[in-house]
């Protein structure tokens, strides 16, 4: 088993001619102490937080700010992203055309390639990404959201509350088509 | 003496000198790396984010929605944290008229280091919960969903009114994915009403996607 050998030569013959030694064995077993050291590795394992937690800044405008002091967004350069129930996507550029013609459906992997091309075509002082999650859809979706505008390095973005008329919109869309994954 | 006699018999002894070494390392490693998990009276999963930007633990006061759209306040264990919820709790007691005793009120600051989610008409008598019992007892959440009656807007109010207007260093929102988006509205409303437009989401780290322009302004930084 497990053990500090004192020297080298463990199975070591001697001759016959050599006089016989009463050496004290200083091998120590060391099972015990490797039982230990695993033991309390596993507790500090199941106890520890891997992953510590990070923070996300987020600023809010002030809502009590008068109408006339209010940002005005440039209808070409808006792009609209409507959040809804199941991980749905749904966006439109500039103003919603009263057929929703604009109206397009998407998803959270394809929407950065969207944003993208938006931000290539825009002036950056015009872009501006108005993110609308409807009452079903779930707070990971709007960090989610949030998150694409830090990867997609998009300065301007607020989250505004849904209109009716895009919730009959979102809900004639997902009445037609299976909830995209 | 014949050949046979003379095989010599290999030692079964394996060293383990080099074992007990690595071993005390790795323990060492984790007994330097670890944070004792805080007692968490909520289970929250949280979302992921890009943010690397480290949690602050200092002067905290956090918003906590679980999964049910449950409702929590804590502050943090620091002396400014214990500082801010025993202000907050004198000043919740005088505007309400709950006529909390000192025992309860150091209950307060007690049970806000694990959260507090009840309404402020039950507060009082959750508060004179026993520690075995705050740990059992399944909070109902501080009711947020009837704008007229947001119930946190009155206890970040109150914190407020305590502190004299002076907000803590650190406003977190730690939100469970699942969480109905209409309660982070409540939640954000809340904020908003009590002049707070500045906090941190609690988010647990993903990678940054390759090729997009954060990713690229990053490697362009760490040159």
């Amino acid at each position: 088993m497990a053990a500090i050998e004192e020297s080298g030569g463990g199975g070591h013959k001697k001759g016959a001619g050599v006089k016989k030694q009463a050496r004290k064995d200083a091998r120590v077993d060391m099972t015990p102490m490797v039982d230990l050291g695993f033991l309390l590795i596993t507790f500090f394992i199941f106890t520890t937080t891997i992953n510590s937690p990070k923070a996300f800044k987020l600023n809010v405008p002030d809502d009590s700010a008068k109408d006339d002091e209010q940002t005005e967004a440039k209808a070409s350069g808006a792009f609209t992203v409507l959040l809804s129930k199941d991980n749905n996507v749904f966006y439109y550029e500039g103003q919603l055309a009263s057929d929703g013609s604009n109206f397009k459906s998407s998803s959270f992997k394809e929407i950065r390639a969207e944003l993208l091309r938006k931000k290539a075509n825009t002036p950056e002082k015009d872009l501006v990404v108005i993110i609308k999650p409807d009452e079903n859809s779930v707070y990971k979706n709007v960090v989610d959201m949030l998150d694409e505008m830090q990867i997609t390095d998009i300065r301007r973005y607020a989250v505004v509350d849904i209109f009716p008329g895009e919730v009959e919109l979102i809900k004639a869309t997902q009445g037609s088509s299976p909830a995209a994954k | 003496m014949s050949k046979l006699n003379k095989i010599a018999r290999k030692s079964t002894w394996v060293d383990m000198t080099a074992f007990v070494d690595v071993s005390f390392l790795i323990l060492t490693f984790f007994m330097l790396a670890t944070k004792f998990k805080p007692p968490e009276v909520i289970k929250i999963d949280n979302p992921k984010s890009v943010s690397s930007e480290k949690v602050d633990d200092k002067d905290v006061f956090k918003v906590s929605f679980d999964g049910e759209g449950r409702v929590f306040i804590s502050f943090s264990s620091d002396k400014e944290g214990k500082e801010k919820a025993q202000l907050t709790a004198e000043v919740l007691s005088r505007q309400k008229g709950l006529g909390l005793t000192p025992a309860e009120i150091s209950n307060f600051k007690k049970f806000s280091v694990g959260g507090i989610g009840v309404p402020v008409s039950q507060l009082k008598s959750f508060l004179a919960l026993s520690d075995e019992d705050y740990k059992k007892f399944k909070q109902p959440g501080i009711p947020v969903a009837d704008t007229l009656n947001n119930q946190l807007d009155t206890y970040i109010n109150a914190l407020l009114t305590g502190t004299g207007g002076r907000k803590p260093a650190n406003v977190m929102l730690n939100g469970d994915n699942g969480t109905k988006y209409p309660y982070f509205k409540n939640v954000l409303a809340a904020f908003k009403k009590n002049g707070i437009f500045s906090f941190k989401l609690i988010t647990s780290l993903e990678g940054v996607p390759t090729g997009t322009p954060l990713y690229k302004k990053q490697n362009a930084q760490a040159k």
